[in-house]
């Protein structure tokens, strides 16, 4: 129970019990109400200036988490940098060189976007200079993967090109290179047959009667048959990329014109049909209807037990595939 | 003056005046002190959560945008591991079709820049850099006494004249090459490009563009120049004396005469595709006494011995030469 409380009123000199009329009531609970508000902003104003605000803390432990998350993510940009500019070296140093492509520029590379400010939208906070550089950064590797991607598919595109071309070119001996090399390439002042003098637009291969005659490269037959100009039984391979190699003085043919060959293929068996003095092979090769020296397109460095493993592995190899 | 108040005392029927005393006053003060501090707490608690201050607010929009961007961030930056992690998968295909070998691992590529091992390298660090320094010096030492060992003659000779043949031995890479991209394709059983069956590949191969220059890897006379189509193509073979030839091969062209001193490093031809090759690059032999030797022990002014390791990995993987 409250305890009453009196007041001495001197105008009757009687103690009266203290009541207050409403209108006091409400002003003295305004101002107790007052007065604790401004309690409270001293005290938040004393202990903010010592201890900080809990929910700036707060909020600026939040902010110091996505720092630490930004941080994260550059430095996992950096590492993509380094495999992307290792991909960019072996690009560029290994697989350009070999496949005799040029290189593509820096400046395509990693154009950069120097001068325009492109996240204009991320100007005025506080951070603006780590959201933005964390996301040019990302452009930047976008547009550097984008064209490493467009590099490698240009080389892959190549490669299969590089690897096809060097299967068709005539790269191989068309006989056991045991097998002595004749007359070559050479302006002939006597002809062995017709006396006269003569260019001699091939190797010649001491190769003796019924020896096997390969393909030297992968191409289409264009030519199986007799041949009038001195050839005699001849076959002639279009090797693509402007060659032609032709065998002569065959003595049986084992392939039809329009059929397809892969290198190593048996085309027939020597032998001396056509202006021939005695059993060879004439092996021509023509770039664009040039004669080439067909020395200059092999390399007789193998054994005989190597030439025909060889033979074994290029048309078995070819059947796979 | 406050009024005096009076309180009623029924025992003795009559009003005493209130009086407080100074412990009283004290405890009453108290209350107040952390009444006031308890309301000032829920006051606070009420504006905190319908109110920011200012700065709060700039807070908020800050992280707002932080949190924002970094969502964007984390999405492309996985699209991009994604697309990169296709690119290297491309690169080894690459790799493994146009070298018929299995990729260097990725560890070796990237320099062994692992996040965990860059922590172990930084570790100990005085201590590691002592042990490099003396692999390294002891290494160069193996191969010295390598070298020295090879033959007792040698050995009396090497003794007499150290100095010359320390110069003239083929001792550099005979192009540069920086982080080893360019090598291709090392000494012993090889496939050949052509053929597609195993041979033995005398020397080693370096790739690289047309035009790039070719050093010469120890003190010599030019032994020949030969310009050709075929086998080798063009290609310079230097005498180092001491029973040492090298020789470079497929050549785009030389850059020295028959009987010209050459001294290590001096540029004695360019890089191509001339001979028997399947593209451009260097085949480099060294010859001891007309016997071919690994080149892979010859290059010990050049390289580190982590990357003489490395070089060891990639020229004994790589399985095609080219040529």
């Amino acid at each position: 129970m409250r305890t009453r409380r009196y007041f001495l009123d001197l105008n009757d000199v009687q103690f009266k019990q203290v009541k207050l009329p409403l209108k006091k009531k409400l002003g003295r609970l305004s101002l107790w109400f007052g007065g604790t508000v401004a309690l409270t902003v001293i005290y938040a104003t004393l202990f903010h200036s010592f201890f900080g605000s809990p929910k700036e803390k707060m909020l600026n432990q939040q902010v110091e988490n996505m720092k630490l998350q930004y941080k994260l993510a550059d430095r996992e940009l950096n590492n993509s940098f380094k495999v992307i500019e290792s991909l960019r070296m072996s690009d560029e140093i290994r697989y350009r060189p070999i496949l005799g492509m040029d290189s593509v520029s820096m400046s395509i590379r990693n154009p950069g976007f120097g001068g325009v400010d492109r996240y204009r939208g991320l100007n005025g906070y506080v951070y603006s200079d780590m959201m933005k550089s964390v996301r040019e950064r990302i452009d930047e590797m976008k547009n550097m993967v984008s064209v490493q991607q467009s590099s490698f598919e240009a080389i892959e595109e190549r490669r299969i090109e590089w690897e096809r071309m060097y299967e068709y070119l005539p790269m191989i001996s068309p006989v056991d290179v045991t097998i002595k090399l004749g007359d070559g390439i050479r302006y002939r002042e006597v002809h062995p047959v017709l006396g006269t003098p003569q260019w001699h637009y091939g190797q010649d291969f001491s190769a003796p009667y019924g020896t096997e005659v390969y393909a030297t490269g992968n191409g289409k037959v264009i030519a199986a048959g007799w041949n009038s100009g001195g050839f005699g039984n001849h076959v002639v391979i279009d090797h693509g990329y402007g060659y032609q190699s032709t065998y002569g003085h065959l003595s049986s043919i084992k392939v039809s014109v329009g059929m397809d060959i892969k290198r190593g293929d048996l085309l027939g068996l020597s032998g001396s049909t056509g202006t021939s003095s005695g059993p060879h092979l004439h092996y021509q090769i023509d770039l664009y209807g040039n004669h080439q020296n067909p020395l200059n397109f092999f390399n007789n460095d193998l054994t005989e037990d190597e030439y025909f493993e060889m033979i074994r592995m290029l048309t078995s190899s070819m059947k796979l595939k | 003056m406050p009024k005096s108040k009076y309180k009623f005392n029924p025992e003795s029927l009559s009003f005493d005046k209130v009086k407080l005393g100074f412990r009283a006053v004290l405890l009453r003060g108290l209350a107040y002190l952390v009444g006031s501090l308890l309301i000032a707490i829920v006051y606070y608690m009420i504006f905190a959560i319908f109110f920011d201050s200012p700065k709060e607010k700039a807070l908020l929009r800050e992280i707002d945008q932080l949190t924002l961007q970094y969502d964007l961030i984390h999405r492309e930056m996985n699209d991009l591991d994604k697309v990169i992690t296709h690119l290297q998968e491309t690169d080894d295909n690459l790799y493994r079709t146009i070298f018929e070998a299995e990729p260097i691992p990725s560890t070796l590529r990237e320099g062994g820049e692992g996040g965990v091992n860059r922590y172990k390298e930084l570790e100990g660090y005085n201590n590691s850099s002592i042990v490099i320094e003396t692999t390294k010096r002891l290494d160069k030492i193996r191969k010295q006494v390598y070298l020295q060992s090879k033959s007792f003659d040698e050995l009396i000779e090497l003794a007499k004249r150290k100095e010359d043949m320390l110069k003239a031995v083929p001792a550099i890479l005979p192009i540069s090459n920086k982080d080893l991209k360019r090598t291709a394709s090392g000494y012993g059983l090889r496939i050949h490009p052509i053929y597609k069956i195993i041979k033995f590949h005398a020397g080693m191969d370096f790739t690289a563009p047309t035009g790039t220059d070719i050093y010469a890897t120890g003190d010599a006379t030019v032994k020949a120049v030969v310009s050709a189509k075929r086998g080798l193509g063009n290609h310079v073979i230097l005498d180092h004396g001491f029973g040492y030839e090298s020789i470079y091969a497929h050549m785009d062209k030389a850059n020295v005469r028959v009987g010209q001193k050459v001294s290590r490093g001096d540029i004695i031809g360019f890089v191509g595709n001339t001979g028997t090759s399947v593209a451009p690059h260097l085949h480099y032999e060294i010859k001891l006494n007309g016997n071919n030797v690994d080149p892979v022990n010859y290059y010990f002014n050049d390289l580190s011995p982590e990357e003489y390791e490395e070089m060891i990995e990639i020229a004994s993987k790589t399985g095609q030469s080219f040529d």
